[in-house]
């Protein structure tokens, strides 16, 4: 059983049986009450008006769990992933006296008796300085752009803080599709989701100030060069996998003690300390392949505008419908995307997986790149 | 037939859908790591092979009839055959068939758990139809 944050109520209600009468009943007053104004649009001046310092860090969490999430553990227990990500995500919360966290809970929509919804699928959790200050639903399907109820939110409660606050926006969810992002949802099919989506999302979080020190992607194959790219004018660094990402995530412990962890505000040796630890977590339980890097983003240009042409072309040729799911592989074992520069600015950690017909394989170059 | 009972059997069937929904992706996960509970649970390792090998033998089997259904789509057609790859690809790697190395019998447990993990991972990114999955689970229930 693992605990959820403060005042966290996301478990499903079962309907008993009850006559047709009472199912109306209940229907019409669900319907009624999802028509009710929705609370966290309001101002809220009390958490503005606090007498603590401003925090030293600002992180934001997005978890994804619109979706098949479910996973078993060594021992044959079943775990939600998107559960334990905010599980783990409330404790770096509560455990980091200096800093506000933000978390968004993308949660799949429940209808009622298949005919509407009036349940919000959406929950954001807002501490400050260790304390869970205000937990509100929301509804996913507002706004024009996928970010929007978020975008929001994050204005309405983000407090900018010193001069040199530490700004980390961390995602958790399956592979950010580069193209056709159409499913990404299970509860929106018609709605699409794409790296390009996430990149307009964190263009309208990182205007408040420059950019974000640092984005992690706990999903699969998002180690790419139209990633990183897509992502580079909005973060410094960026962690994230370029092969497949056991369900258990990046294991961010790190994230609890970030006054220890970056005590001299060095972002780059932070991220490869999260990344090794992530890394090395993984390696306990994980028989499948597990590659964790850390991209510093103005190191990694030069190999991006070299191969950007060649990966578009790529990407281009796999759009179009009915086509197979794309062939992945690294980068380095095709000479159109290998050069000079492609370890630059890349740190990887990689072990290969226990079986399989790429157990042999000895490095990664840190770069995914698909035909 | 009166009122109530129509809409008691529409309540019903909602019900009953919204549960085989997720029966069916749960269904599929929890069949290996079922194998896996076993297996690890016996101390002969030639044991632990026969029930792997004899799991993924099923599993081959379900997809194999799942996939020459009319039921199925061809685009669902072609996403079964890539899951019967990686079925394959397991059975000949536990049995040293087709260039794999067979798995020592001192790695049978990290075996099914790589099994477990990678036929999960599978899941995500070779994605069937909720009539597909249900497909199969229903065979699975059927054959073992």
């Amino acid at each position: 059983m693992h605990d959820k944050p403060n005042g966290s109520n996301t478990s499903v209600t079962q309907l008993p049986a009850m006559p047709v009468g009472g199912i109306t009943c209940v229907a019409l007053g669900l319907f009624l009450f999802s028509c009710a104004p929705t609370r966290p649009f309001q101002p809220v001046t009390s958490l503005t008006a606090d007498a603590a310092p401003p925090p030293r860090y600002s992180i934001t969490y997005v978890i994804h769990g619109d979706g098949n999430y479910l996973y078993h553990d060594t021992g044959g227990s079943k775990h939600r992933a998107d559960e334990e990500a905010l599980t783990r995500a409330a404790s770096v919360a509560t455990r980091n006296p200096h800093a506000e966290v933000l978390i968004f809970h993308q949660r799949p929509k429940r209808r009622l008796l298949w005919l509407f919804s009036p349940f919000r699928d959406g929950t954001f959790y807002y501490y400050r300085h260790g304390q869970l200050l205000d937990k509100v639903s929301y509804r996913r399907n507002r706004g024009q752009t996928r970010f929007d109820p978020e975008v929001e939110l994050y204005n309405q409660y983000h407090l900018e803080g010193q001069p040199q606050q530490v700004r980390l926006f961390l995602y958790f969810g399956h592979e950010i599709p580069e193209l056709d992002g159409s499913g990404y949802d299970a509860s929106y099919k018609t709605w699409s989701f794409t790296i390009d989506d996430l990149a307009g999302g964190l263009s309208s979080l990182a205007r408040h100030s420059t950019r974000f020190d640092l984005v992690v992607l706990s999903t699969c194959f998002n180690g790419t060069p139209h990633t990183v790219g897509a992502l580079a004018p909005y973060t410094r660094y960026i962690i994230a996998s370029p092969g497949n990402l056991h369900l258990s995530y990046y294991d961010l412990r790190p994230l609890e003690q970030l006054d220890v962890g970056l005590r001299d505000g060095d972002v780059s040796t932070f991220a490869t300390q999260l990344a090794r630890h992530a890394f090395d977590r993984l390696t306990q339980d994980v028989q499948t392949e597990i590659t964790a890097a850390v991209y510093d983003v103005d190191r990694v240009e030069g190999y991006l505008d070299t191969v950007d042409d060649v990966y578009e072309s790529a990407l281009a040729r796999l759009g179009g419908e009915a086509r197979p799911p794309p062939e992945r592989f690294d980068c380095a074992e095709d000479p159109a995307y290998v050069s000079n520069g492609m370890a630059d600015g890349v740190t990887v950690f990689f072990r290969a997986s226990r079986f399989g017909r790429e157990k042999n394989k000895a490095t990664h170059s840190g770069w995914e790149c698909t035909r | 037939m009166s009122l109530k009972k129509v809409a008691g059997i529409i309540v019903m069937t909602c019900f009953l859908v919204h549960v085989g929904h997720a029966q069916a992706q749960e269904g599929l996960q929890t069949y290996f790591s079922e194998v896996a509970s076993k297996v690890k649970a016996m101390d002969d390792p030639a044991e632990k092979r026969e029930v792997t090998a004899k799991s993924l033998q099923t599993m081959a089997e379900a997809v194999d009839r799942v996939q020459r259904s009319r039921m199925i789509s061809k685009e669902d057609r072609a996403r079964l055959e890539q899951l019967k790859a990686t079925v394959q690809d397991k059975q000949d790697e536990l049995a040293g068939l087709n260039g794999f190395e067979r798995v020592p019998d001192g790695q049978l447990n990290a075996f099914v758990d790589y099994v477990v993990q990678d036929m999960e991972q599978a899941e995500r990114t070779i994605t069937i139809s909720l009539v597909a999955a249900l497909l199969i689970v229903i065979i699975l229930i059927l054959i073992v």
